[in-house]
């Protein structure tokens, strides 16, 4: 057992492309968690209620619908909406009071506001597990390297990238997404050369949010839609964005992928003991380079 | 920049939602307690919060359809009502609720809860130094009325080594040798696997573990571990998960397209309350086991349940209403026979006891461990042409006799 077993190609590639499918849909939450980080310095305990509402309303969505391949690809676009306009309205009305308190009134605030969609999300959708279906034609799964890979996966796979590609377009290429770096940066300075700096916040946060709610709807169809994802993902996302680098998108992207492969191929060497292999890569990461892998924008 | 960020008009309104909020809290508060009319009072503690709220929430239905009947006639002149405290999952909060349930409340019985550990802590440190009686309606631990069993604690449901032993001789029965063993890594994971596990080794002593692997409870994404498991190929799995993680599994099972290139056994993978979410794209062939089917046996009385379940709360029942329904009918029997609300004579009167189980027949609480005697079903997941998600077929019954430890065993794990 153990290590002494060799490990085919199969395995190996098999693993690879799990662990980076895994790591693709961290990403997409992650990195909106990390982009409020690193514009409004909050820590946002509350994105993973969002994540949780945006697979929740995906599975709304798809059943009003009629469960078929539209009512998923609609699912897919409108659940993050409908996350960006929960999350509008919490900004609007509480957190825009927030930004000029310290960091320890944020975080319990975002806790409190966890616990109250948790109990709203049981409320308006109950307690019962939900699940939806990917269309056909992502269904089942295709044989690489020797072994079967879902192919929805192989999807997520392709998406990971594109959203990695489109972040960086938006930050980097446009006005608005220049405008909330540099606020991320210095808000006196925006806001004195006569930009309003609590609707760039507001949009900022919205823009996070949202990417929380996609990472929800796409993940929907591979787990059961329960109450209880919100704790599930909350965890792992701060610790990826921590040792990737507070607020640095990259940074977002790296701590995914260490903690997407740590974990599939963690499980392939030594399964008893695979929880532990990702959170090893952390305190590893840590110890070595205490302000996470990249640069810090905080 | 302090106050900048909104304008006074989104302050209004903020300062408007907290003092509507604080006035419903106050109301709530303040609003008067019923009058006590000595009835029998039955306080629930159980999870109401986070994922295993749906099957606390059966246990809670069933329970409470079997009220309405026994509360027509009443049980000693009188009726039987219950309170439910939420254990938001934990050990402490259960405990605490338990007492405040037993001192302040005063209840008759108490009864709950999806947690073990919860199940075992109340049972220890509240029911047995106060001498109140506790039904366990859905946790599965085997200790509550094995090992860690005393007077006080009694179970409705099956536990983990019944659906153990039903896996297990299921398994005996067919050709596999090399097995790999995953599952939830918690205690009723491993109390699973381990009871399978000894029952089939027991019965056919060439089989081996060629590896296994736990991953943390209700872990979301399942995909690696099968991918390994499949690469070490084994003759067939036995899958250890609970709650949540069992529609995860399930899930994965489809997409990885597993069931078909290895056997699997899931205790619950045949279950109502996880076949329903997945509708028809669950995994068709997994081997499972439950202690009820609302569609199996094709009883009337079962038939009538189902019927009743239904009209009352636009479900079919799960296996934890089935729980909740005959924990209420044992109480009022035991109370009906004690002849009074003395609890030792309530814990005298149902030992023993049988009452008419809803899918037919009758159950009995076994005296010498306080543990209901349930069947087991064994089947395999197949589409049906009534349901709208996988049924089990080819399913065979393994009675409660044959399933459970005998009384020698249990007094020889209690070290009597």
């Amino acid at each position: 057992m153990g290590l002494a077993q060799g490990f085919s190609t199969t395995a190996l590639g098999s693993q690879l492309l799990v662990g980076l499918s895994l790591a693709m849909i961290l990403f997409i939450v992650t990195s909106g968690l990390s982009f409020i980080l690193g514009v409004l310095r909050i820590p946002n305990i509350a994105h993973g209620s969002l994540y949780m509402i945006g697979a929740f309303s995906a599975f709304s969505i798809s059943r009003l619908l009629g469960g078929g391949a539209l009512g998923f690809w609609l699912a897919l676009l409108l659940a993050p909406l409908v996350v960006a306009l929960v999350s509008f309205i919490a900004e609007r009305t509480l957190f825009c009071h927030l930004y000029e308190r310290e960091h320890l009134m944020l975080l319990l605030f975002t806790f409190a506001l966890m616990l109250v969609l948790g109990d709203l999300v049981k409320m308006f959708w109950g307690a019962n597990y939900r699940s939806i279906t990917a269309p056909v034609s992502f269904q089942g799964s295709v044989n690489l390297f020797g072994a079967p890979s879902p192919r929805y996966n192989l999807f997520l796979l392709l998406l990971g990238p594109l959203v990695a590609v489109g972040l960086w377009l938006f930050s980097n290429k446009t006005k608005i997404g220049k405008i909330a770096r540099a606020a991320a940066v210095d808000r006196e300075m925006v806001g004195a050369i006569g930009i309003n700096v609590s609707w760039v916040f507001a949009f900022a946060f919205v823009f996070g949010c949202f990417l929380a709610g996609l990472g929800g709807a796409l993940v929907a169809p591979t787990i059961s839609i329960t109450l209880g994802m919100d704790h599930d993902i909350i965890m792992e996302a701060f610790l990826i964005v921590t040792i990737g680098g507070l607020g640095n998108m990259w940074g977002a992207l790296v701590g995914s992928l260490i903690f997407g492969l740590t974990q599939s191929f963690g499980i392939l060497f030594l399964p008893q003991f695979a929880i532990v292999f990702p959170y090893a890569a952390v305190v590893i990461v840590l110890i070595w380079r205490p302000k996470g892998l990249l640069k810090s924008v905080w | 920049m302090a106050g900048k960020m909104c304008t006074m008009r989104q302050r209004g309104l903020l300062t408007g939602c907290i003092l509507a909020l604080s006035f419903v809290v106050l109301s709530l508060i303040l609003l008067p307690a019923h009058a006590d009319a000595r009835n029998i009072k039955v306080g629930i503690i159980d999870c109401y919060s986070g994922p295993p709220a749906v099957y606390a929430r059966d246990a809670l239905n069933g329970f409470k359809l079997a009220l309405k009947e026994i509360n027509k006639k009443g049980v000693l002149g009188r009726k039987i009502e219950y309170t439910t405290r939420d254990t938001k999952f934990k050990v402490g909060i259960a405990l605490n609720m338990a007492k405040e349930l037993v001192m302040r409340d005063h209840v008759d019985v108490l009864a709950g809860t999806i947690n073990s550990g919860a199940a075992l802590a109340v049972s220890e440190n509240v029911a047995m130094p106060n001498k109140v009686p506790f039904m366990v309606w859905i946790s599965k631990s085997e200790n509550i009325t094995g090992k860690k069993g005393n007077r006080y604690a009694f179970s409705t449901g099956e536990n983990t080594a019944m659906a153990g032993k039903a896996g297990g001789v299921a398994l005996a029965k067919r050709p596999y040798v090399k097995y790999w063993i995953a599952g939830d890594d918690y205690e009723y994971g491993h109390a699973i696997g381990r009871a399978a596990w000894q029952n089939l080794k027991a019965l056919k002593p060439d089989v081996k573990v060629i590896g296994e692997s736990w991953w943390k409870p209700g872990e979301p994404n399942l995909t690696p571990y099968i991918t390994a498991i499949l690469s070490a190929k084994p003759d067939a799995v036995i899958f250890c998960t609970g709650g949540r993680s069992m529609t995860n599994i399930m899930k994965e099972i489809k997409a990885t397209g597993m069931a078909k290139k290895v056997p699997i056994w899931i205790h619950t993978g045949i279950d109502y309350g996880v076949d329903k979410p997945l509708g028809l794209h669950g995994p068709v062939g997994v081997m499972g086991t439950t202690d009820y089917l609302f569609y199996y046996p094709e009883s009337p009385e079962n038939k009538a349940f189902d019927k009743a379940y239904e009209a009352a709360y636009g479900d079919h029942p799960g296996f934890a209403s089935f729980h909740g329904y005959i924990t209420a009918r044992f109480i009022a029997r035991a109370f009906t026979k004690a002849g009074s609300l003395d609890k030792e004579k309530f814990i005298d009167a149902l030992e023993g006891l049988k009452v008419k189980s809803p899918v037919g027949g009758e159950i009995e609480m076994r005296a010498c461990d306080h543990q209901a005697v349930l069947p087991e079903y064994f089947g395999i997941t197949a589409m049906s042409p009534k349901h709208k998600f996988l049924i089990a077929k080819d399913i065979t019954t393994l009675t409660g006799a044959e399933v459970m430890p005998s009384c020698a065993e249990i007094m020889k794990v209690r070290g009597k």
